[in-house]
């Protein structure tokens, strides 16, 4: 008998690793324009107006993957149960090396909320990212306001980028093969998302 | 260096626009086509071929009519919105005597110094690169005055050290715009009405959103992201990684193992 269980299906997998090859570019292209410290990442390119050019691609490219990828896990993430609250209030177990033990679904409540913010970032993303497409297409106030909000949500993302990563990979070893090839091992589904595993198993 | 500036007293002006002609005539711009809107003001803005412009306010008092003349043009801001949001070092700048100059070749075309501006300057030529009055550097380091300065006939336009043209006109007892807004303008006005009159920002300002993105955004987005790594590394050494070697062996509800 086999030790993996399926956690994420070819077409969940290609659509995140597009979602996260379009984020990179997004980040190295546009981080040139978000101040004049980082003006030199546009090098990478071959100079500014690549560097813009590949940025209004990827974005396109990142808005529809991201807006599907948030749809799909959606069924997942938006609901909130009694376990979940727990895990939230004791941040996941991570603050210590004792073990909590919280029973959770598919995703825990870490993952909801990463899932629900990417979301929510991408939809705020791709409208000031339209209105700045053309900086003189709208009227300067509003221009002004999408340029600042597009810069703060890509702090706010980059910062929750960085959580993610790191939990998705040191932090949690055996994570990572799930995106990689869909398959984690049973062990893995126990310990994280026991309540999952259970369903998984019946099924 | 000691800042330069231009002092402009309206009160002087005889709208004869010899500042806008001698401005084309020193940076070669053309001459553009207009058309007649009722009014001896020409052309009615600010355009990427004009870089100071006499602007017009008419107003109609029954039998009487009133007539004021502005010379609008780049404000040599030391805090300068379009510098702040300029992406490309050396595109925009302030050179050794506070002025704004600006690199077209260094300019990559973003249009964030057109919005970055308060009091709507910059223009965008047919290059599709940003324009805008630059002070007449080039004269200026040799010692001589800017074109426009040098042109008018009844010294509403006066260009020199900041300092001594402010005591000047202090002297004289004249009430200064621009003294000390946005750390100081390098363009002062002496106006004979309130300053909306001649439709200039009462308090000009950065823009909000471009406050906030570039002095709140900024540093603490730099701050959180080497600080989210930061926090990452030291979960990392102190908690540790959740292991699956760490769970007992089997000891949760029986699965279909």
């Amino acid at each position: 008998m086999t030790q993996y269980v399926e956690r994420f299906n070819a077409l969940d997998r290609v659509l995140h690793w597009i979602v996260a090859i379009t984020f990179f570019l997004l980040l190295l292209s546009g981080i040139g324009l978000f101040a004049h410290t980082f003006f030199g990442y546009f090098r990478l390119f071959g100079g500014p107006h690549q560097g813009i050019m590949v940025h209004k691609w990827a974005g396109i490219v990142f808005f529809i993957s991201s807006v599907l990828l948030f749809l799909r896990h959606l069924g997942e993430t938006w609901r909130f149960d009694a376990d979940d609250r727990r895990w939230i209030v004791k941040a996941g177990g991570y603050l210590s090396r004792k073990k909590q033990g919280i029973p959770q679904g598919k995703f825990n409540a870490g993952q909801k909320l990463f899932g629900l913010f990417a979301g929510l970032a991408t939809i705020v993303m791709g409208l000031t990212g339209y209105i700045i497409w053309d900086p003189t297409a709208f009227t300067r106030e509003l221009t002004q306001f999408s340029l600042m909000l597009h810069g703060a949500f890509f702090t706010l993302f980059m910062i929750a980028m960085v959580v993610h990563v790191y939990l998705a990979t040191m932090g949690n070893p055996g994570t990572l093969e799930g995106m990689l090839w869909g398959h984690v091992t049973k062990a893995w589904a126990k310990k994280h998302a026991s309540k999952w595993y259970a369903k998984m198993v019946k099924s | 260096m000691k800042r330069k500036a231009f002092l402009i007293d309206t009160t002087r002006c005889t709208a004869c626009r010899s500042c806008q002609v001698a401005c084309k005539q020193w940076n070669k711009l053309t001459a553009e086509d207009t058309v007649n809107r009722g009014s001896y003001e020409n052309p009615p803005d600010l355009t990427p071929q004009l870089y100071n412009q006499i602007h017009f306010i008419e107003q109609d008092r029954g039998k009487d009519m009133r007539w004021l003349f502005i010379n609008r043009r780049c404000q040599h801001c030391a805090d300068a919105g379009c510098v702040k949001v300029c992406p490309s070092a050396g595109a925009l700048y302030h050179t050794p005597d506070g002025l704004v100059g600006f690199n077209q070749d260094k300019c990559i075309e973003c249009h964030y110094c057109v919005n970055g501006c308060p009091f709507d300057v910059p223009r965008y030529d047919s290059k599709q690169k940003i324009t805008k009055c630059h002070a007449c550097i080039d004269r200026v380091q040799n010692g001589l005055l800017p074109a426009c300065v040098k042109a008018c006939p009844t010294q509403t336009l006066q260009f020199g050290d900041r300092e001594t043209l402010i005591a000047g006109a202090k002297a004289a007892g004249k009430k200064l715009y621009g003294e000390n807004d946005l750390g100081g303008l390098g363009v002062l006005y002496v106006l004979d009405d309130e300053p909306d009159t001649y439709r200039l920002p009462k308090n000009p300002a950065i823009p909000a959103s471009i406050f906030f993105w570039k002095d709140v955004v900024k540093p603490l987005g730099i701050l959180g992201f080497w600080g989210a790594v930061g926090v990452a590394a030291l979960h990392y050494v102190t908690v540790g990684p959740k292991r699956i070697e760490d769970e007992p062996e089997d000891k949760s509800p029986k699965g279909g193992e």
